[in-house]
Formats: C-alpha cells, sequence, structure tokens
C-alpha cells in the first residue's frame, strides 16, 4: 500500500498499526484496525470515507488527541505525546467563545500558551484581513455569519503556525457556495503556511480537489483501504472539477469506496 | 410606589421596540384601575380596619418614614439581605466550583445537595435563633441558608454547559486544568450563575424578613409588621409592605442591570433583545 514517492522526505506524522477498540455493554466495537500512514510534510492529505470508518478517530489519534489501543505515532520524529502546539485543530463547527470578540478568540492559542497577546496582535490582524473579515475584529462571533466564524477559526487555528493542521470537516456546516470558498482560502493558507493538512471528508469532489493524496477509507471495521496520488499542479482553480482527469480520479475513489 | 412604576418602562420599551405602541397605556391603566378599586373596595366595608384604604396606607407611609426608628429597622434589615446574599453567593460560588470541577466531591456530596433541595429550608431557621441568639446573626445565617442554594446549582450546571467541541479546542491547544476552568468553563457558567444570583437576592430578602418575623428583638421591617398588625394597626402593616414591595422591584431592577451589562454575549440574553 506504501508508494515510493512517499520516501523522498521524511513524514512529519507516521502512524504505525493504529487501533481503537472502544468497549461497550461488554462488546468490543473496532473503531479503527491497523492503520499504516505517513503524512509528508508540507502536504495535504484526506481521510476519505462513509460514517463510521473512523475517520475522526484516526484523525484525534494521528493529532495525539486520542490514545490508540494498539499502535504507535511519531509525530516530527518524536513519539507522540499528547496535544502539541506544532498542532492546531478545527472542527466542524467554528467553536468561537460568543463573551470574546473576534480577535481575542484568535488569539486565544496564543493566551493558553502563555505568550504575549501584544506581540501576535499585529498578526491576528493579518490573518483576519487575509481571510477578508478585519473589519470585524472588535466585534462578537455572535454578530457575524456561519462562514465568517469558520473564517475566524481558520485564524485562530493558524495564530501560532503550527506544522500540522488538523481540520475534521472544518465547512461540512456550511452551505455549499461557501464551503467552496472556504476550501479556496484553506488551500491558499496552507500553501502561504507552507503547513501539513490532513483533512477529515466525506465529500469526494472535496477530498480530490484539496488534496496531494487521498486515504480511502471503509467501515466495519474502520480502516485503510487505499492512498490515491492526486497528481495536479496548485495553486488549483475551479476549472480543475471540469477537466476529465479530475473526474477520472473521483470515479476512481468511488470505486475504491465501492460505490456504484 | 413611584419607583414601583418606574420600574416599568424597561418592559414597556421593549414592546415599543416591538412596535405596540399602546402597551404602556395599558399598563398605566391597569395601575390606575388597582389604585381607584384599592380606594373605594375598602369603603364598601363596614368596619375597614383590617383593610385599609390606598390613602390610609399612603399616609400610613408617610407616618412610617418619619417616625424615629424607620432608618435604623430599615437599614438593619438592608444590611442583614446584602451581608446574606453575599456570604450565601461566595458559598454558593465555591461549592458550585468544588463539585463542579473536582469529580470525588460531586459524587460524594450529589446526596446530600439533592437531599438540601428537597428541604423547605426555612424550617432550619428556629435552629439558628436557637444557637446564635435573636440579633442579627441567625438573620443573617437563616437568609444564607435559603439563599446559597441557587447559585450553588447553577455554578454547578453552568461549569459542565461547555460543548465537547469548546473542550476539546481546549484540549487541542493542551490547556491546563486551570486554564480550561478560567478561559471555558466560568465564563460559560456566568450566564447560569446570574440566574442563580438574582435568585439569590430575593431569597435573601425573603430569609430576612422571616427571621425578622420570627424573632421580635431582630429588629427590622419583618419585625415592624409584625408589631404593627398585632396592635392592628393595618395603614402601617401595609406600609411596610409597600416598603418592601418596592424594595424587592428595585433590587431585582439593579441586579437585572447588572446582568444585562455581565452577560450580553448569552443567547438567552441576545434573544431578549431582539
Amino acid at each position: 500500500m506504501e508508494m515510493m514517492t512517499m520516501t523522498k522526505t521524511d513524514p512529519l506524522v507516521r502512524a504505525a498499526g493504529i487501533s481503537k477498540t472502544y468497549r461497550s455493554g461488554g462488546a468490543d466495537m473496532v473503531a479503527l484496525s491497523g492503520m499504516d500512514l505517513d503524512v509528508m510534510d508540507g502536504e495535504f492529505l484526506s481521510l476519505l470515507g462513509p460514517s463510521g470508518c473512523g475517520k475522526s478517530t484516526a484523525l484525534n489519534i494521528m493529532g495525539g488527541l486520542l490514545a490508540a489501543t494498539s499502535g504507535t505515532v511519531t509525530f516530527d520524529g518524536r513519539p507522540m505525546s499528547g496535544p502539541s502546539r506544532d498542532i492546531g485543530m478545527m472542527f466542524q463547527q467554528a467553536v468561537m467563545f460568543p463573551w470574546r470578540t473576534t480577535i481575542d478568540n484568535v488569539l486565544l492559542p496564543i493566551e493558553v500558551f502563555g505568550q504575549s497577546k501584544k506581540k501576535y496582535r499585529a498578526r491576528a490582524e493579518e490573518l483576519l484581513s487575509m481571510v477578508g473579515i478585519e473589519e470585524f475584529a472588535k466585534s462578537y462571533p455572535w454578530q457575524l455569519s456561519g462562514g465568517m466564524q469558520q473564517r475566524a477559526a481558520l485564524c485562530r487555528v493558524l495564530i501560532h503556525s503550527p506544522k500540522l493542521l488538523l481540520l475534521d470537516e472544518p465547512f461540512g456546516a456550511l452551505d455549499e457556495f461557501t464551503r467552496e470558498s472556504m476550501n479556496a482560502e484553506l488551500l491558499r493558507l496552507q500553501a502561504h503556511t507552507k503547513a501539513t493538512a490532513i483533512l477529515v471528508t466525506h465529500n469526494i469532489n472535496e477530498a480530490v480537489f484539496m488534496s496531494d493524496r487521498i486515504a480511502v477509507m471503509s467501515a466495519r471495521p474502520g480502516r485503510l483501504v487505499e492512498v490515491i496520488d492526486v497528481p495536479f499542479e496548485r495553486p488549483r482553480t475551479p476549472e480543475l472539477a471540469l477537466t476529465p482527469e479530475f473526474a477520472a480520479l473521483a470515479l476512481r475513489a468511488r470505486t475504491v469506496l465501492g460505490l456504484p | 410606589m413611584t419607583s414601583a412604576l418606574r420600574a416599568r418602562p424597561t418592559k414597556a420599551g421593549v414592546a415599543k421596540a416591538e412596535g405596540d405602541g399602546s402597551s404602556w397605556w395599558i399598563s398605566v391603566g391597569t395601575i390606575l384601575i388597582f389604585a381607584v378599586a384599592w380606594e373605594v373596595g375598602p369603603r364598601l366595608l363596614e368596619d375597614r380596619t383590617l383593610f385599609p384604604t390606598l390613602s390610609d396606607t399612603l399616609s400610613g407611609l408617610v407616618r412610617l418614614v418619619t417616625a424615629g426608628y424607620w432608618w435604623e429597622d430599615l437599614t438593619s434589615t438592608l444590611l442583614s439581605v446584602v451581608l446574606a446574599w453575599m456570604i450565601g453567593c461566595s458559598v454558593g460560588l465555591a461549592a458550585g466550583i468544588a463539585l463542579g470541577t473536582v469529580p470525588f466531591v460531586r459524587t460524594a456530596i450529589t446526596p446530600y445537595a439533592i437531599a438540601v433541595q428537597a428541604l423547605p429550608k426555612i424550617v432550619l431557621a428556629p435552629l439558628f435563633i436557637g444557637w446564635l441568639g435573636f440579633g442579627p446573626q441567625s438573620k443573617i445565617a437563616i437568609a444564607v441558608v435559603i439563599c446559597f442554594f441557587p447559585v450553588w446549582i447553577d455554578t454547578m450546571v453552568g461549569l459542565a454547559l461547555p460543548k465537547a467541541n469548546e473542550f476539546k479546542l481546549m484540549q487541542s491547544l493542551n490547556a491546563t486544568r486551570a486554564q480550561t476552568f478560567w478561559k471555558l468553563q466560568l465564563p460559560s457558567a456566568v450566564p447560569l450563575i446570574m440566574v442563580g444570583v438574582k435568585h439569590a437576592m430575593l431569597l435573601a430578602f425573603t430569609g430576612v424578613l422571616v427571621a425578622e418575623i420570627l424573632s421580635a428583638s431582630a429588629g427590622g421591617l419583618g419585625t415592624l409588621t409584625k408589631e404593627f398588625s398585632s396592635q392592628l394597626n393595618m395603614p402601617l402593616t401595609f406600609a411596610v409592605v409597600v416598603v418592601v414591595v418596592v424594595i424587592a422591584i428595585t433590587l431585582v431592577s439593579i441586579m437585572d442591570v447588572i446582568e444585562r451589562r455581565v452577560v450580553f454575549w448569552s443567547e438567552e440574553s441576545r434573544s431578549r433583545k431582539s
């Protein structure tokens, strides 16, 4: 399953035989079974699969937020020992604290890390203007639309320049149009910051459009089926989605997923 | 009475903003009808000793506030209420934080909490009078016991309000338990704590009045009502009741203003505004 192209740089994350079993009512539920996956430095990797395939579980284990039942995770050459400042996470919901202004929400990681908020204020403003919501810096999140809140969440995850972005269906709750523009925004910022990204999604076209590689997963038990290379050049434009090559790759992903 | 009237405009103002301009007149109208009924009603009785008219009550009010004992009794009640409320809120907050953040304490205390919740706490009043005497200490102790409970429960429940993803965000930032508490749990709990604190204010007032009514030497407005009613001096009894109403409305209004300032961001307070 491992491809030759993966050996050209060291992986940022190396998952070796990671499994997760939940015990409920005397019965074992295997959420993830023996997954091997290397995530290269700077790459955009998607975990694609139906619900129950363990993609979120895999994401959380690789991000140090969840302990694997068995197997090991190496991050940046060292065994993963839990959450790290080098990792940032985005959720399906923006998860903005309503008592904080937008900019104070963006600066939350800096506060938690015990660093000077003053020093990062300029960077926060810069990030907010990169996603086009700089005039809402002093507004409260509930005064913002869902899309704008996710833009702010994107700024928050980037404020401390993490090496690894964990994206758990970050725009899944947004409408199709907003979602598309947010994806473009995400790709632009990821290229700009050279961060590595792992995206959890169940949207085939989104996975093909965003990723350098797609790890296709399947359910019962959750496992990795195949890793598909996505060779398209960057930056990617919406026209890409209309090309036959794009359609062919999407079809290949469908086939691996076992969809008719 | 005037400040009772003045406590209304906030609500009338909101109704007006919704385009219902007539509601202000409805409030004034009902108050006028009430005043007239109060003035005329008792006159229809043969003997109005037990039911003084509005004007009897108002003249009683004037006699009350010009009496020598008035300020002493008023300040005694108000001071006890504020003191008991502050102690009750502190105790409630501390207990709520202990139970809301330390699972062991929570498991150990919850059965007792349920028992205490069910208990009509006023039954403890004679105990406190027995232990602490008839003075202000027992008055304050009774009020504290009555008022700390909602703050306790609301703090405990409030600390558990953050959603799973909010905790996860803090976890992903490798936040310490203290950071999660100060930056997520406590702010999330504030709207509910404010509800408890508001409730506690009126409960403290109730507790102090009951204690004053129970112990003649305690002084304060409760003692005054009891003395006046035992003398069948109804205009003065009613006057004290009017004073109590005015104080209660003022306290609630002050708490409302504070609440709106503190938790302007909460969903509940936003939905009230719109």
